[in-house]
């Protein structure tokens, strides 16, 4: 077997030998025969001639003896092959248009596929990732969704009491100014137990990862990753054991983890770690009054072989329940539920109904491809079929002729394929640098070689089922009739009038689809956002502990800032902020006068603490009373600025001026503060969550007096936020003046994302344009491919029309008139695909809901536009065709024949 | 020329050959005279089958091929029987063993 395999390619590889050898022992044996006959006496010329006739053709042995082998079928493939790409080469329009049209929609499909690819679906960079889970509680109240916090107490107790993981560990982000190293920079890092690193299985590629000794001892040590290592430390192989600061504290580098360890992930989002270092839960941090209040840490883990999710989660609730009893008095009605899930879900999961509608449009464009192919092929079998029906009358065993028909379909769809996995490698190469800067993990952006194969399967299978059909059709042809003939045939313009009609109605679905996504992106666009994103100036900053490690520093700076700020020429007024609108955490409060139906404890809002003349900044409404102003201070009234959305909420009809609320749940020991204004809801585009509309304002002057009993001295309330400021001059001066301004107060601070509030808010839409763009990419690509869809049939039938265009033309009909009268049937087949697509784009239009804004899934605008713009775009297509069979020269067109 | 001259029976040239080469290796040329002559004159094997035929066998291991001289100090190809040939050999004698004696019985019928 592997003899004979062997010995075959050596024959194809070296074909003169094979035959040199047949050649020579056929000699020899014509020798010996000769001899032989000689030896029996006769005389040589007559024992030559005898042994010639004996032998018979030495063509003919040669020719037996070579197809013994099994390459002899290769050879002649081969040589079939070299026919097909000299035919097809003959006819250069019909090749190059498949070709390109199928690599045009391989090379797309592939190219945005694998970008989605690369940032969402890439499986998690770690060993046995199926084994990896998040651990989190679902607490009663709570809107969270998937994976849940837990507190720093339960890190240890999960850690502790579960039997069901190999190892479990707990992470929080936390950003630092980073120093000691260039430029002083704001970085986010993860706080992790040590145990995440042995979960996520993954070694460091320089030094070593923190101890869980480490971690109790709150020792300064950091781990860094890969791309901080390579920009700050060039890559430097001997930075373990250097010092950082981090917050103006030092810690010394122990570890760089390699190039592909990202943890945590947030696939979809922007938050990526630089840095990790040790947890250090303090003893306020593992207190049940401190830290156990404040679900703000997230676990992960890995399940012992064979522990299946269901089974982790009953296990963490039983550790749930004993946490629950151990609960201070002001958290008793709190109930909570541990839930476990697979990491790869979690990670994943806001991206799934994105995921579902790219499968659906990245479906729907190969198809379209494939249509056209197919449609190209049969008006190839169409144009061929005289020639075919000829060489079936001259004797052409049918086999051969299907051979032929199957082998141009494969040559033509596998270039096809090679030339758009090319392109679409090209267009990622270049596209790489246009992509949103926001946009996680560009750097696992690589062709996806799924895709690209099953788009090559398809556009094979395409190939061989339409090399098929028409060869088919062409065996049974009636060698008379279709010589006579030779016109085309009915059943056939019927199937590729089907494909046309098919391809416009699916490429009306998407661009009904897409033009829905435009419309959801212009609303957000345009949404009211409750403030004047204008001329507003923005930076973060977080002041370190080491230096402002008191209120009275902390105060000092922030009225620097404000005071020196609003010196500067053009500024009309300076407001901090701790989140800008409104990132505030959610915050529990007791309304006076509210009685909340979801039980005590559960009433929530987001908060967000303010300095100086934030409201005035960012121009938000005021509805009633007054904005804060200075006297109200830690001598002053405690009061509060509720949301309109608030007011209505909590205190329906009614005038929220002079009503009080409360921090904390009814059980909590906090003072009334007293509502002294109603502003707008400011929000950025967290466009579908209405409950994010409910919001308060506390001034960070009172901050401590709101807090009540759970105050402590040691508590530094404003020492990070953002600053944002209103001038007149160009967003370029103020950013600088900014910096300025703020570098001469704390020379050492670093401000990060400076920028205006507008791009901000452009920001905030980044993912809503990326679906946006990439949907309506699809859109085009199905849009042009069904124009060439029409096109080509158009143009078909025009030319096998000649002949009675020319007939018509010489009995007087006008140019125009033929020229309508191809524009008619272009026009037909596009009502009649326009007609279907609409249906479909009904149809389809509830898969879309989740993913538009303010529109609704019928919009009028839309439906009306898309038909309106595919019928254009169809008249267009058939204009061509249309004018080159207006120019038929009769003469010539009927002497042809 | 003789007239009874005849193709081989369909089928069994390889076993022909086989048998043939159980005795002593030998060039193309030897193993048509061979057959011939055991044949005395019956079977007649043309180089055209036989060469592919001992290209086949070559191929799948039951002979062996190689160039050695003659005694008439020509170069010619000589074959011979590999362990897997000798294996072959029984088992298709076995088989058109049978055969000819179903044949037979048939025949006898």
């Amino acid at each position: 077997m592997l003899r004979s395999l062997m010995a075959g390619i050596r024959a194809l590889l070296r074909p003169t030998e094979r035959n040199a050898q047949i050649e020579e022992e056929l000699q020899s044996f014509y020798d010996a025969s000769v001899d032989d006959k000689i030896r029996s006496g006769m005389s040589p010329e007559r024992a030559q001639r005898a042994a010639r006739i004996e032998i018979g053709s030495s063509e003919m042995v040669r020719h037996k003896a070579w197809s013994a082998g099994w390459e002899s079928k290769i050879d002649s493939l081969l040589r079939e092959l070299r026919l097909t790409v000299r035919r097809l080469r003959k006819s250069p329009g019909f090749a190059i248009t498949a070709v390109l049209m199928l690599a045009f929609g391989i090379g797309a499909t592939t190219a945005i596929f694998s970008i989605v690819n690369g940032v969402l679906l890439q499986p998690l960079p770690f060993p046995d990732a199926d084994r990896l889970v998040t651990l989190g509680d679902l607490v009663s109240g709570f809107g969270w969704t998937s994976p849940g916090f837990v507190t720093a107490p339960e890190v240890m107790a999960y850690s502790r009491d579960t039997r069901s993981f190999q190892s479990l560990g707990g992470y929080a982000y936390v950003s630092y100014e980073l120093a000691g190293v260039g430029q002083p920079t704001q970085i986010h890092a993860g706080r992790m137990t040590p145990s995440v690193f042995s979960t996520m299985g993954v070694a460091p590629l320089l030094g070593r990862v923190f101890t869980s000794q480490e971690d109790r001892q709150k020792a300064h040590v950091a781990v860094l990753s890969y791309a901080i290592w390579k920009s700050r430390f060039s890559g430097n192989p001997k930075v373990i054991g250097t010092t950082i600061d981090l917050d103006r504290e030092p810690y010394t580098v122990i570890g760089v983890m390699p190039k592909n360890f990202e943890f945590p992930i947030w696939k979809g989002r922007q938050l990526f770690c630089e840095l990790w270092v040790p947890t250090s839960f303090s003893a306020q941090d593992l207190s049940p009054e401190g830290g156990g209040e404040n679900w703000s840490l997230m676990m992960v883990g890995r399940l012992k072989p064979g522990v299946t999710v269901e089974q982790a989660q009953d296990d963490a609730r039983h550790v749930a329940a004993q946490t629950m009893r151990a609960f201070p008095l002001d958290l008793s009605n709190i109930r909570i539920q541990s839930v476990v899930f697979p990491l790869h879900a979690v990670t994943v999961v806001t991206a799934r109904p994105l995921l579902r509608l790219l499968f659906f449009a990245v479906a729907v464009v190969m198809l379209i491809a494939c249509a056209n192919l197919a449609g190209l092929l049969l008006v190839r079998a169409i144009r061929r079929q005289r020639e075919t029906a000829v060489r079936r009358a001259l004797g052409a065993p049918a086999s051969v002729l299907l051979v032929q028909t199957m082998l141009e379909s494969l040559v033509i769809s596998v270039s096809g394929g090679i030339l758009g996995i090319g392109l679409a490698s090209v267009a990622l190469a270049v596209g790489r640098s246009f992509l949103p800067e926001d946009l996680p993990l560009t750097s696992q952006i690589t062709l996806n070689w799924t895709v690209a194969g099953f788009a090559l399967l398809l556009a094979l299978l395409t190939g061989a089922l339409c090399g098929l059909a028409p060869g088919f059709a062409a065996l049974r042809i009636n060698v008379n009739a279709s010589l006579k003939e030779g016109g085309w045939s009915g059943a056939h313009a019927r199937f590729r009038s089907a494909l046309v009609v098919a391809e416009i109605a699916i490429a009306l679905i998407l661009l009904c689809a897409s033009g829905l996504l435009l419309r959801s992106y212009m609303n957000v666009s345009d949404v009211d956002h409750g403030f004047q994103p204008g001329h507003v100036t923005t930076a973060a900053y977080a002041l370190p502990q080491q230096e402002y490690p008191t209120q009275a520093r902390v105060d000092a700076f922030n009225s620097q800032v404000l005071l020196r700020l609003g010196q500067l020429p053009g500024v009309q007024s300076v407001g901090l902020t701790d989140g800008l609108p409104i990132s505030g955490s959610g915050a529990l409060f007791v309304a006076d006068g509210y009685i909340d139906p979801r039980g005590p404890g559960k009433t929530i809002a987001l908060s967000s603490d303010v300095i100086g003349d934030f409201f005035k900044t960012m121009s938000i409404p005021l509805i009633r009373g007054r904005y804060f102003t200075d006297s109200d201070n830690a001598n002053g009234q405690l009061v509060v600025i509720v949301s309109h959305q608030f007011a209505e909420h909590y205190w329906p009809n009614q005038n929220p001026i002079g009503r009080r609320l409360r921090e904390g749940t009814p059980k909590s020991a906090t003072p009334w503060l007293t509502v002294v204004g109603e502003v707008a809801a400011a929000k950025l585009n967290r466009s579908n969550e209405d409950g994010d509309s409910e919001q308060f304002y506390l001034p960070v002057a009172q901050n401590e007096k709101d807090a009540g009993a759970y105050a402590t001295p040691a508590d530094l309330n404003g020492n990070s936020g953002h600053i944002v400021m209103r001038s007149a001059l160009p967003p370029e001066q103020t950013e600088d003046a900014l910096r300025a301004v703020v570098n001469s107060i704390d020379p050492q601070l670093p401000l990060t994302q400076v920028q205006t509030m507008e791009e901000i808010v452009a920001q905030s839409t980044a993912p809503r344009r990326f679906n946006t763009v990439i949907i309506a990419s699809f859109a085009l690509v199905a849009v042009l491919l069904a124009m060439l869809g029409i096109y080509s049939v158009i143009a078909f039938s025009v030319a096998a029309r000649v002949h009675e265009m020319a007939i018509r033309i010489a009995l007087g009909s006008q140019r125009g008139d033929i020229q309508r009268l191809v524009l008619i049937s272009g026009a037909k087949l596009a009502a009649v695909g326009a007609v279907i697509g609409m249906a479909g784009a009904v149809a389809t239009a509830r898969l879309m809901r989740s993913f538009l804004f303010h529109v609704n899934p019928l919009d009028p605008v839309v439906l009306v536009l898309a038909p309106i713009a595919v019928f254009a775009l169809a008249l267009l297509a058939s204009t061509m065709p249309a004018r080159r069979a207006a120019a038929v020269n009769p003469m010539e067109a009927l002497r042809g024949e | 020329m003789e007239t009874d001259h005849r193709e081989l029976v369909q089928g069994t040239l390889e076993m022909l050959v086989l048998k043939t080469l159980a005795l002593e290796p030998m060039h193309g040329y030897g193993i048509a005279l061979r057959i011939e002559q055991i044949s005395n004159g019956v079977f007649r094997v043309n180089p055209g089958s036989l060469l592919p035929a001992l290209n086949r066998m070559e191929r799948s291991g039951r002979v062996r091929g190689e160039w050695r001289s003659t005694e008439n100090n020509r170069r010619a190809r000589y074959y011979a029987l590999t362990a897997a040939g000798r294996k072959a050999l029984e088992q298709e004698r076995r088989q058109w063993d049978r055969q000819i004696a179903a044949i037979h019985q048939i025949l006898e019928a």
